[in-house]
């Protein structure tokens, strides 16, 4: 099953026109997105909202390095990815002290707050945002290679977390989710732990906010840290299953194209057509697809 | 000049205090991160605005009325909608509340489009003058609405059969209901009171500033730091929440510039967090940390 999917995704790009290609790059966007936040928030239990903070935060690295220093866009998208991780190491410690929804306002307090600033600074460009310089490719080169980039850095996520799962690490981290006292007593390190989860999952988010600059070719503080797309992929990873591997990236694949197929029809009803879709998600599959399926399994195997 | 800056800045606090306190209850009683806050608040601005283009109202005058709208919109949603999921967990009703935000966003755009619309009033820009101070007219009245709005829901909560009902379900939702205690009803309440404060909080906004469905937004960044200066879940906490941010925000700006003025609230609020997460005035009322 996987190696068929990968072939196909691979195929892809050369067979299909520009919008589904562009299409597929947003769903491993956004699936890049939840299954970061899967890091911190399905396994560890610490619902970080404000995440996309590190989406802008690569975003800005990516582009401040390219337009202000003109770097290549290679160094910049590792600076995205660099940056991102080390503002997670900084704020983990004060902030992932905090328990439950002190612990969520604090991530948005963080994004709120990152978004003024860089509103505020001179070499990010403000409130115009920043115009990236032009990569040098046709359109349908370019396309591709943004599709290939986005899928490379989906399939390194995926594979973290696949490892992440396995370790000591994962198993820590779902000690922490079920009684993070009780971690402590039998001798996790709870602390070092949530940090390298928020770590890592800052690390995926960034690689994506600079990917996501230079694909635009526009970063705007408004969109980079809107707390709109934060709730958007933290929806995803919950549609899916939080604490699974593949549920985040199913939970993207559903609500990005549903999404982008009926908004595409309706741009004026665009967020109440995600606001009703969220409510739906919540009444309807609030333990998310993936327990969902598992169930239904399992019903039937009893059967 | 600072001074006048400041008073300007604190004057606008009594506003606050009612912007926040709602959001502070909703979680204190049930343990709900409201993020519909914000568009609660532009929900109450809009009513108030259509109350005036077509009747010619008071934005003073149409307070009850946008008030009891309100409720009665709030306690719908919380007694057919929030209660079917809070208890599966708080995560589940926090994200429900993101979804009605954005649909209540999606018809304000749909109603009054994106524009930015103001009530004139003709004592828009009257003001007193007191020891070479100007104090705009306007706004000392939305202070003090403002502040006694706050302050009548701490008596209601404090005074009343219901209030003390609520407090005891935020103490114990299980004592509570062995006691009589009718949980769904007083949840019910709880949130049409939150939402009533919040569109009470808009019309004065209505009332001073110019809005826009895009202000949802900020007011719900604005609750949060006030909720979590004056303590998650204290009502009275809210009036000195509401206060220490307009005039840190009227600090920032004096010192930095207008462009300061979100940022300095948004410091503060993470500094809060980090250093007392259970508020400045201390002792916790209903919420637990």
């Amino acid at each position: 099953m996987l190696p068929l999917l990968a072939a196909a995704l691979i195929v892809l790009p050369f067979v299909a026109s520009g919008y589904w290609v562009r299409l597929a790059t947003d769903v491993f966007l956004f699936a890049i997105l939840a299954e970061s936040v899967n890091l911190i928030s399905g396994y560890a239990g610490y619902a970080a909202l404000g995440n996309v903070v590190f989406l802008g935060t690569g975003a800005y690295a990516t582009g401040t390095l390219m337009v202000d220093l003109h770097l290549p866009f290679l160094v910049g998208l590792a600076a995205a990815g660099l940056v991102s991780a080390a503002y997670a190491a900084l704020l983990g410690l004060p902030i992932l002290r905090l328990r439950g929804h002190y612990f969520v306002m604090g991530t948005i307090g963080i994004d709120l707050l990152t978004r003024e600033v860089v509103y505020n600074l001179g070499f990010t460009g403000g409130g115009q945002g920043l115009n990236m310089p032009i990569a040098p490719w046709s359109p349908p080169a370019l396309y591709a290679v943004f599709y290939f980039a986005m899928l490379a850095v989906l399939a390194a996520c995926v594979l973290c977390t696949f490892y992440v799962e396995r370790s000591r690490l994962g198993f820590g981290l779902r000690a922490i989710r079920a009684d993070e006292e009780a971690a402590t007593v039998v001798g996790i390190p709870t602390t070092a732990y949530k940090v390298t989860a928020w770590v890592l999952s800052a690390f995926f988010t960034g690689l994506a906010g600079g990917l996501y600059a230079y694909w635009q070719t526009y970063v705007d503080p408004g969109v980079v840290f809107d707390i709109v797309t934060s709730v958007q992929f933290f929806v995803m990873m919950m549609l899916g299953g939080m604490g699974t591997l593949w549920g985040p990236l199913i939970g993207a694949c559903v609500i990005e194209v549903l999404g982008q197929l009926i908004w595409g029809q309706f741009p004026t009803v665009h967020y109440l057509v995600l606001g009703l879709l969220i409510v739906a998600i919540v009444l309807g599959l609030p333990r998310g697809i993936v327990a969902w399926i598992s169930e239904r399994g399992q019903r039937r195997a009893t059967a | 000049m600072l001074t006048q800056q400041l008073v300007d800045a604190l004057l606008i606090g009594g506003v606050y205090a009612a912007v926040g306190v709602g959001f502070s209850l909703i979680y204190g009683v049930m343990n709900i991160i409201n993020l519909a806050h914000g568009s609660l608040i532009m929900m109450g601005a809009y009513t108030t605005y259509q109350m005036f283009v077509s009747f010619q109202l008071n934005p003073f005058l149409s307070i009850p009325l946008a008030m009891v709208i309100w409720f009665v919109i709030g306690y719908a949603l919380q007694r057919f909608v929030l209660n079917r999921v809070i208890a599966t967990g708080v995560l589940m009703s926090m994200i429900l509340t993101y979804g009605v935000e954005l649909i209540l966003l999606n018809v304000a755009l749909l109603l009054w489009g994106a524009d930015y619309r103001t009530i004139n009033l003709p004592y828009s820009n009257a003001s007193l003058s007191w020891d070479g101070l100007a104090i705009p007219v306007l706004h000392l009245a939305a202070f003090g609405a403002g502040l006694a709005l706050t302050a009548l829901l701490y008596l209601y909560l404090t005074r009343t059969r219901m209030g003390r009902a609520i407090q005891a379900t935020a103490l114990n939702r299980e004592a509570a209901r062995m006691v009589g205690v009718r949980v769904d009803h007083v949840y019910g309440v709880t949130y049409g009171l939150a939402a009533a404060l919040a569109a009470a909080a808009g019309s004065l906004l209505a009332a001073v500033y110019t809005i826009t469905p895009g202000m949802e937004n900020d007011y719900l960044g604005k609750a949060f730091v006030i909720a979590v200066l004056g303590g998650l879940g204290n009502v009275w906490g809210a009036i000195v929440g509401g206060l220490v941010l307009a005039l840190a925000e009227g600090l920032g700006v004096a010192t930095l510039g207008p462009s300061y003025q979100l940022a300095t609230g948004f410091f503060i609020f993470v500094l809060v967090l980090v250093i007392r997460p259970h508020g400045l005035v201390g002792k916790r009322f209903y919420a637990e940390l």
